[in-house]
């Protein structure tokens, strides 16, 4: 990408990115406490496949909203319906079965959907809400009349996918492959197009840019992710539903506000979207932990419709914020929370290791086992656990003093590193190569950890599938 | 116009006129053998129906010729030869006879391949929808301002006649009171998203509050409360959440759509937990609806002794007070100048933020109100009873022909807007169409109806 004139403008842009990251560490920390079980090669994987259908239409909505004129394709969720049934149904008539078949049915209806769409803004020039509108009640019209219950089976080959037994799925391939493919796309002139005319398409066409080529071409993605968001949520429930889809143009409008994109257009991105998706499957992950019986649901519903105001108010304010504290680079925020959340969930997952150990403290345990509460119980556990170093015999053997000064001088080093890292990155406009390096750490830390850990697929399921039904019951009613 | 003889000039139309009248005559002649009708009768329906059409052709026909006189006329120097022929018609009217020919061969091809098609009935429907379409595009161009309402009246009568000649008991009282009920309820949830939408803004919080007033009534009623209380304090309800939902989308305008999405999944989801609180029934209210309620809005109401349910009035009442509201009063002109354009009316010492906040004010309000009316009409509580109104309320409010971008339109729009929406129901009701058909038909309906009069200018036009 070239360089930009004016670093501060891009900033400014990426400033949006805060909310999104910080929601996001704090929803997971909070759904790693509450679930450790996440965690896990099942946990990761059932909940990507869970989390797919949501991301891939956020992106959808995210390529048509950078487009401009307040489009907000409300019709995303019934078109992801009309594919899974469209799919469901070759598939029982044995017309479409193979895996290379489906994928271009699949990618085909959602461009060629999307292009329409784009024509009939283009030529008829009336506004892309109204046609999206349409779009919604006609497709969640007649995904009722293809299937009118819930019914059919996918493709045998699809069959394994949703079970989630392992994170390296199909499902993330496809997402990695999206994601991948978007930010590809950002390096191009045709991306540097895309936002002009989103954020001014008068200035666009002024400038000879081919508007209208520029608008189906954004409109084509939009497609191929809705395709792609249709063939996760088929491998997600393995059958046709014609109704389920359609709430995902609510959750997924949701999402695509929380991630921080402006649906007038010109400002949004793969990451933001991202973020936001899974900060809203996450908020359905934490909120199905907690046991709130009938009202579940309602629950969620209310908890979904606070955060959305809330984010969007953040939004206003970020501008303000952002006037203050234009040194606070959404990046190196990322990696920092990063750091702080792999340590709380290796904490987590490392803390009944040491259970046999326990020495001075096994009577405490005996006893508060039975008379405190466990909530309280569990702070302890969490919070409270003694060094388990200090009880080993070759373990070093530090003083007060010693410990104080060892623990400064490490602080120190961590803080002047940190600061540096962050006022270097303050200005940049995409991660660098140093924070690929320490995400990646990250990662492969992450699966070290699992690998080392024999008992690490033993406890997934039924936590997982709870949590996963529960999620996907829609918290609004719907017809 | 002014011709003494009605009679176009160019032989090229007078032509086409007694070719197109000769061959549906033709076609009607043979119906009506195909049918077994009685030869006299048949003869005679021939000769009404093309001394009808040849009629109404010839005056279509004079409207063509005045248009492109008046074009002659202004473009004189640049028009060297306002030449009469297939051609020139053909550039005038493009899309105009490309849909009459879709819509023709869609009608022929339907007639050679279904037996049961062939009857008079759709005979004449296709000529109507063949007439509608030369009407809304060639005679709603006299129509300067108010050319959406006039598309929509023509169609909102095309409906009706189409339907009382397919469906047996249409024009009866019960359809058309059932009719009046629905509309009324869809058009009184439609009076704030009216005036929402003409100072550019959204409110999807409607369903959601239409629900919520639903259950929180029947519960308040539950509790003890006497219902006139209740209704009242549900509808202070509203109306304060409406006042949340305009201060906080003031700041936000563009993102209004989402953020009542919100506003409207929390009322929603806390009326059901507040309701389920001390509740065997999760999110359902059971309980008896008060009298008068019930006599408001049921089927069966009275009133003062006329066996129709006062919310039809009601709704009329409405309707007059925001039609003459919005054109004669101070108030409903600023509306019109916010919505138009906000900064000269800011300069004429208009409050944006006081009108916004109050459009969507009066739209929580009635929200509330259509809640409650429901509650009255279907005697249970039920939180999902406002969720075909998401959709619906904007449905109406745009093929009605109200912009969605502020400034113009009104709710006379809007309760024509309405009226399409209920009459086609029952009649897709009437033809036996399930729901999910219905809502595939308004779907497609939307982009077309909305082409006619709602386009946008090219951008080229903008800069």
């Amino acid at each position: 990408m070239a360089t930009d004139v004016n670093p501060t403008r891009a900033s400014f842009d990426r400033i949006f990115l805060l909310v999104p990251i910080v929601l996001f560490f704090v929803l997971l920390t909070v759904a790693v406490i509450r679930a450790p079980s996440l965690i896990s090669m099942s946990g990761l994987g059932s909940a990507t496949i869970v989390a797919a259908p949501l991301i891939l239409a956020t992106y959808a909505l995210m390529a048509v909203a950078i487009a401009g004129r307040g489009t907000v394709d409300l019709a995303v969720g019934p078109l992801l319906g009309f594919i899974n049934v469209i799919i469901i149904k070759l598939n029982g008539l044995d017309l479409i079965t193979s895996p290379f078949g489906v994928f271009i049915l699949a990618l085909g209806i959602g461009v060629l959907y999307q292009v329409l769409f784009a024509l009939i803004i283009l030529l008829v020039r009336i506004q892309p809400i109204i046609v999206s509108l349409s779009g919604f009640l006609a497709l969640s019209g007649i995904n009722l009349v293809i299937l009118p219950r819930p019914s059919g089976l996918a493709p045998d080959w699809m069959m394994s996918w949703g079970l989630g037994e392992t994170i390296f799925s199909p499902v993330l391939l496809i997402l990695i492959l999206a994601t991948g493919g978007w930010l590809l796309f950002t390096l191009t002139p045709f991306y540097r197009h895309l936002r002009l005319m989103g954020h001014d398409e008068r200035a666009a066409y002024a400038s000879g840019v081919r508007i209208n080529l520029v608008r189906i071409g954004a409109h084509c993605f939009a497609g191929i992710f809705i395709g792609l968001a249709a063939i996760t949520y088929t491998s997600l429930i393995s059958s046709g539903d014609p109704t389920q889809g359609t709430t995902y143009t609510l959750t997924a409008v949701t999402a695509l506000v929380l991630g921080g994109v402006s649906l007038a257009g010109g400002r949004g991105g793969v990451t933001g979207s991202l973020l936001g998706a899974l900060s809203l499957f996450l908020i359905g992950y934490i909120l199905a932990t907690f046991n709130f019986g009938g009202i579940q649901g309602f629950v969620t519903e209310l908890s979904y419709g606070v955060i959305l105001v809330l984010s969007l108010l953040l939004t206003v304010l970020i501008p303000f914020i952002a006037r203050y504290i234009k040194y606070i680079p959404p990046f190196a925020t990322f990696v920092v929370l990063t750091t702080i959340f792999a340590s709380t969930m290796l904490h987590i997952k490392t803390r009944d290791d040491f259970q046999p150990t326990y020495t001075g403290t096994v009577v405490v345990e005996k006893q508060s086992s039975t008379d405190i509460s466990p909530a309280t119980r569990d702070a302890l556990r969490y919070l409270l656990l003694p060094s388990m170093m200090a009880d080993r015999e070759d373990a070093w053997q530090f003083n007060t003093l010693q410990r104080m000064v060892a623990s400064s001088i490490i602080g120190l080093i961590m803080i002047t590193f940190v600061f540096r890292f962050i006022v270097v990155e303050a200005q940049s406009l995409r991660l660098g190569p140093l924070l690929y390096g320490v995400i990646c750490t990250l990662i492969l830390l992450l699966f070290w950890t699992f690998s080392s850990r024999s008992d690490a697929g033993k406890h997934p399921s039924e936590q997982h599938i709870v949590v996963q039904k529960t999620w996907l019951e829609p918290p609004w009613p719907h017809p | 116009m002014a011709a003494p003889v009605n009679i176009p000039r160019s032989p090229f139309l007078i032509w086409l006129n007694i070719t197109i009248t000769v061959v549906v005559a033709g076609i009607g002649f043979i119906m009506g053998f195909v049918q077994g009708l009685e030869v006299q009768l048949v003869i005679l329906y021939t000769i009404i129906s093309s001394i009808a059409l040849l009629w109404g052709l010839n005056y279509l026909a004079l409207i063509f010729e005045a248009h492109r006189d008046q074009l002659g006329e202004t473009e004189k120097e640049v028009v060297h030869d306002p030449a009469v022929g297939p051609v020139h018609l053909w550039r005038g009217n493009r899309v105009l006879i490309l849909a009459i020919a879709g819509l023709l061969i869609l009608y022929l091809v339907l007639v050679a391949t279904i037996s049961e098609f062939r009857t008079i009935s759709n005979l004449i429907t296709f000529l109507i929808l063949e007439a509608i379409l030369v009407f809304a595009f060639k005679v709603s161009k006299a129509f300067v301002y108010n050319r959406s309402a006039f598309t929509g009246l023509t169609i909102l009568v095309a409906i009706i006649v189409i339907s009382s000649f397919t469906i047996e008991g249409f024009v009866s009282g019960v359809n058309i009171k059932s009719i009046l009920v629905f509309a009324a309820f869809l058009g009184i949830a439609c009076v704030g998203q009216t005036l929402v939408a003409l100072l550019g803004g959204l409110d999807l919080s409607i369903p959601f509050l239409i629900g919520s007033s639903n259950i929180g009534l029947l519960y308040l009623i539950e509790l003890g409360v006497p219902s006139w209380l209740a209704v009242i304090i549900v509808i202070v309800i509203g109306g304060a959440i409406g006042f949340l939902n305009g201060i906080l989308s003031y700041k936000v305008q563009g993102q209004a759509l989402v953020l009542t999405l919100g506003m409207g999944f929390a009322v929603s989801g806390s009326t059901q937990i507040l309701t389920s609180i001390g509740s065997v029934f999760k999110g359902n209210v059971f309980g008896t609806v008060p009298d008068w309620l019930r006599n408001l809005a049921a089927m069966n109401g009275e009133t003062f002794g006329l066996s129709f349910p006062p919310i039809i009035v009601i709704w009329g009442a409405i309707s007059v007070v925001m039609i003459v509201g919005l054109r004669r009063t101070a108030y409903g002109r600023y509306i019109y100048a916010l919505g138009g354009n906000r900064k000269p009316a800011r300069l004429q010492n208009i409050s944006e933020f006081r009108y916004w906040t109050l459009a969507y004010i009066i739209s929580g309000v009635f929200s509330t109100v259509t809640g409650a009316l429901l509650l009255g009409w279907s005697g249970g509580g039920f939180i999902g009873v406002g969720e075909p109104y998401l959709f619906m309320t904007l449905a109406a409010v745009v093929i009605g022909g109200t912009s969605l971008l502020g400034g113009y339109g009104g709710y006379g729009f809007t309760v024509i807007g309405v009226l399409v929406l209920q009459v086609l129901t029952s009649f897709l009701i009437g033809i036996g169409l399930e729901y999910e058909w219905q809502k595939f038909i308004f779907g497609l309906l939307i982009v077309p109806m909305v082409a006619l009069y709602g386009r946008l200018p090219h951008i080229r036009t903008q800069i």
